[in-house]
């Protein structure tokens, strides 16, 4: 070896020196630096994450509220053709064709003067009849109703109207005439045209109704295939091909299912449009791969000592499988289940594809029933151009992030009261 | 008869068998020395004639499911009141439709006015039929559950045909996944192939002009819509794999950096699950939120900054609300690719001196980079097929701009935009959103497959 090289003479390094000093502080500083960039980065994503949840919160809890008038109808002098007796005997029937939106008009252009008909939101005629029906002798007096009031008067009372708005508002404010009160037919009406009187609920069942579909298919195929890969596959090309499936099915856009659903539900099997039922078999065809991988990682974790002792005392390897390992990893499985449901009822897109988007102002009756769903409603009213829709959207959000956040907690509570650590 | 209740009765049936053959199962005398014990548990005989009471009845209802209308039909025409309707195909098909509909309480008053004649006679067809469907179902489950119940005996092996049957069943489900995705690349392939037979598919692929509509009348300008996607695929690529990478992988990297590498237990325990709600909080809710308030935002910012042609729809709101969403894939792709590097490694630079900011920047980043990089791919195919954000906050205009405050359009929207129209479904135009599908599928798959490949290929230098 010929690198004998000698070295040159290497004075011990200066740590207590002023360019060692000065060079350890900017390690230092760099070192601070770095370290105040990760905070920021988890700060960052946090406050956005805050802002969102503020903001949704804070223009949804407006859309709860609601801005209600006073109405005083004298039903005698508005010459119905109705008597108290033929309400009395068929509400409905007597019903048809009375111009009770007329009345109403009539009696807030009298109480309000010109134009008072347009303080009061489409629907307010509707709160008359429901007070008719409950109270058919009401027919022969005059009585004073809160009725909703129109959207820009309801904007106005939230201080964001516009100021003629905002001016007939201080105006009836300052009578006593206006109250804002809890608005309850948002969580049990279906959608309407008009944002004073829309609600959840027929969205709410909608989703519901497919939901019920999804972990109807999707929890049994998926906890059968986990367990069929687990615990029973040979290991051969079939196999291989199951599993690339669904690992890939995992990782398919969401969208892509919609186009299956629509290609093969709709246009080859003519199922009905728009249905819970459609949707809830595209969503089941999504989730399933999300429930088979949870529930292999739950198998996975019993541990094998389990199946070594049922098979040690007698068991047939089915019996192995459902006495046994199955109830053992029921807790993982469904901690898995509710987390592929909750991100089954916010998905949008497939249901779009799949025709949920029609206009729907009863709740569905049933699973063939046209139906909406709860995100598919926000992305409807997101797109209405009357701004009373605004807080109603942002009310429908925070319907849907409570259950979500209502799904998920259950799922933490599963997980927390049923982990087992072999 | 409804299905439901049906299914009800057989279910009962069975559940009634399962527990008579238990039961006398169960009353086999008990094994006296030598004797042989029984093969088969008491439960394993129940489900055995539970099985054959259910799976008969089950094969004649859905057969009896799939003849009974024709059966009904015939019946409501050979009344003498149906001598009255046209022979015509279809007018005969809407008043049988309507007296169906009237029948079963879907419609209370009907326009042809034969229907109402009818309804009663239908109604009277159906129940008839549908009783009689109901008894077939019955006698073929009391059939099959008597031969079954007559095999109960000790040296019958119940159990090897029920857990056989349990087999076929699970490997049945397993199958579903790949029915699912031949179902899904068969559907995308022949709608796309039937587009490619009127667009080509050079035109399609590098083609620079989109726009789709076609017109109502042969003579207007463009009739035929031009399908060049190009604009498509920038846009997206623009949204989803520029701006929202450029959102999120600092922000996910260095979270996950500052959450492994700095933060107390506590705070680990505490944020981390904070930061994975951004990942379950639902598109819509995103898409409404950069629509309402990131991009009016950025609009006035892009106005105050001299950009004139700023859009209310801009790229940017959209990519930006996306890189968000994604911050939660990115950082804990990467949190898992840095706690598998060995803690030798770090320890080793520690050692050295390093300080812990170097320790990380020059050994412990560039040795997890395989792993970080297959989870910026797999964000990068979640965010290219992410749909309801840039449905609601990007816009319809298919540019070919690098002007992040200029609209673009994605595959996704337009794939929505094509679809939700009133077309008829052989259309070029619905025909398009199938083939906009397919090169997503397609991409997508191969994003996953390489990123699956580099983080599988990482995990092996390191075991």
């Amino acid at each position: 070896m010929s690198d004998l090289v000698v070295l040159p003479d290497r004075a011990p390094t200066e740590w207590r020196g002023t360019a060692m000093r000065r060079r350890i502080a900017r390690r230092y500083a760099a070192e601070r630096r770095f370290r105040a960039l990760g905070l920021l980065a988890v700060l960052v994503s946090a406050g956005f994450l805050a802002f969102l949840l503020v903001a949704m919160l804070g223009e949804g809890a407006r859309g709860f509220r609601q801005t209600e008038l006073s109405l005083t109808i004298d039903f005698p002098a508005a010459h119905l053709p109705l008597t108290a007796q033929a309400v009395a005997r068929e509400p409905r029937r007597a019903m048809i064709g009375v111009d009770l939106e007329g009345a109403v008009a009539n009696a807030a252009e009298r109480q309000y003067g010109a134009g008072g008909a347009r303080l009061l939101s489409d629907g307010a005629w509707l709160t008359a009849r429901d007070a008719i029906l409950r109270d058919p002798d009401v027919l022969g007096r005059s009585i004073t109703l809160w009725v909703p009031a129109a959207t820009s008067i309801d904007i106005a009372a939230k201080d964001a109207g516009e100021p003629a708005a905002e001016a007939a508002y201080a105006k009836l404010s300052g009578r006593g005439l206006v109250r804002t009160v809890f608005a309850w037919h948002f969580l049990t009406s279906a959608d309407s045209t008009d944002p004073t009187l829309v609600g959840i609920w027929g969205a709410l069942k909608g989703s519901l109704l497919t939901m019920a579909v999804t972990l109807l298919l999707a929890f049994p195929i998926g906890v059968l295939s986990a367990l069929y890969l687990e615990e029973y596959a040979p290991k051969n090309r079939w196999t291989d091909l199951i599993e690339v499936s669904i690992n890939n099915l995992a990782a398919v856009p969401s969208i892509i299912f919609g186009l299956l659903g629509l290609a093969v539900f709709l246009q080859t099997f003519h199922l009905p449009r728009s249905a819970p039922l459609v949707g809830g078999i595209t969503l089941a065809l999504m989730t399933m791969p999300v429930i088979v991988i949870a529930g292999r990682n739950a198998i996975k974790g019993v541990p094998p000592s389990i199946r070594d002792a049922a098979l040690g005392i007698g068991a047939s390897r089915v019996q192995v499988v459902f006495h046994h390992v199955l109830p053992l990893a029921l807790p993982g499985i469904l901690t898995g289940t509710i987390i592929g449901m909750a991100r089954a009822l916010g998905e949008t897109a497939p249901l779009l594809m799949i025709g949920m988007r029609a206009f729907v102002a009863t709740p569905p009756g049933g699973f063939t029933d046209p139906s909406s769903a709860l995100p598919v409603q926000i992305f409807l009213w997101s797109d209405e151009v009357s701004a009373g829709f605004i807080e109603k959207t942002s009310a429908a959000i925070v319907v849907l992030l409570a259950v979500l956040m209502a799904m998920n907690g259950v799922a933490i509570y599963l997980r927390n009261k049923f982990e087992r650590r072999w | 008869m409804s299905a439901p209740f049906l299914l009800i009765v057989i279910i009962g049936l069975a559940i009634a068998a399962w527990f008579t053959a238990r039961a006398r199962a169960a009353a086999f005398a008990p094994p006296t020395d030598g004797a042989q014990r029984p093969h088969s548990r008491p439960g394993q005989h129940g489900w055995y004639t539970a099985l054959w009471v259910a799976i008969p009845a089950l094969i004649v209802a859905a057969a009896w499911n799939v003849a009974s209308p024709a059966l009904v039909t015939r019946a409501v025409l050979a009344e003498p009141a149906a001598a009255s309707i046209p022979a015509d195909p279809l007018e005969r098909g809407a008043i049988l439709a309507e007296t169906r509909a009237l029948a079963t309480g879907r419609v209370a008053a009907a326009f042809h006015h034969q229907a109402p004649v009818l309804a009663p006679a239908y109604a009277a067809a159906r129940l008839r039929y549908g009783l009689m469907g109901l008894a077939l179902a019955i006698v073929a489950g009391l059939a099959g559950g008597a031969y079954a119940y007559s095999r109960v005996r000790p040296d019958f092996r119940a159990r090897t045909p029920v857990e056989r049957l349990v087999m076929a069943l699970l490997l049945i489900a397993s199958l579903i996944a790949i029915l699912t995705t031949i179902g899904i690349v068969a559907s995308l392939l022949f709608e796309s192939l039937r587009f490619f037979a009127k667009v080509s598919i050079v035109e399609f692929l590098f083609g620079l002009h989109w726009s789709p509509q076609t017109a109502m009348r042969a003579d207007q300008v463009g009739a035929s819509g031009t399908f060049g996607a190009v604009p498509l695929f920038w846009g997206t690529i623009f949204i989803g794999a520029i701006i929202a990478m450029i959102v999120a992988i600092p922000l996910g990297l260095m979270s996950a950096i500052f959450l492994t590498q700095y933060a107390t237990p506590t705070v680990r325990r505490w944020v981390k699950p904070l930061l994975e709600v951004l990942a379950g909080v639902p598109s819509v809710v995103y898409g409404y939120f950069a629509a309402l308030t990131i991009a009016p935002a950025i609009r006035t910012a892009g106005l105050a900054m001299g950009i004139s042609s700023a859009s209310s729809e801009s790229a940017l709101a959209a990519g930006l609300v996306m890189g968000v969403m994604i911050i939660p894939f990115v950082s804990s792709m990467a949190d898992d690719s840095l706690a598998a590097v060995p803690q030798s490694m770090r320890d080793g630079s520690l050692a050295m001196g390093a300080t812990q900011s170097e320790t990380i920047r020059k050994v412990l980043v560039p040795a997890a980079l395989p792993g970080i990089v297959g989870g910026v791919l797999l964000a990068v195919s979640r965010a290219i097929g992410e749909t309801m954000i840039v449905v609601m906050a990007a816009g319809l205009a298919a540019n070919l701009t690098a002007n992040p405050f200029a609209s673009v359009t994605t595959v996704t929207t337009q794939i929505v935009q094509l679809l939700t129209g009133d077309q008829e479904f052989d259309s070029a135009k619905t025909l398009a959103a199938f083939a906009l599908g397919l090169v997503l599928f397609v991409v997508t798959l191969l994003l996953n497959i390489v990123a699956l490949r580099v983080v599988k290929k990482y995990r092996e230098a390191y075991e």
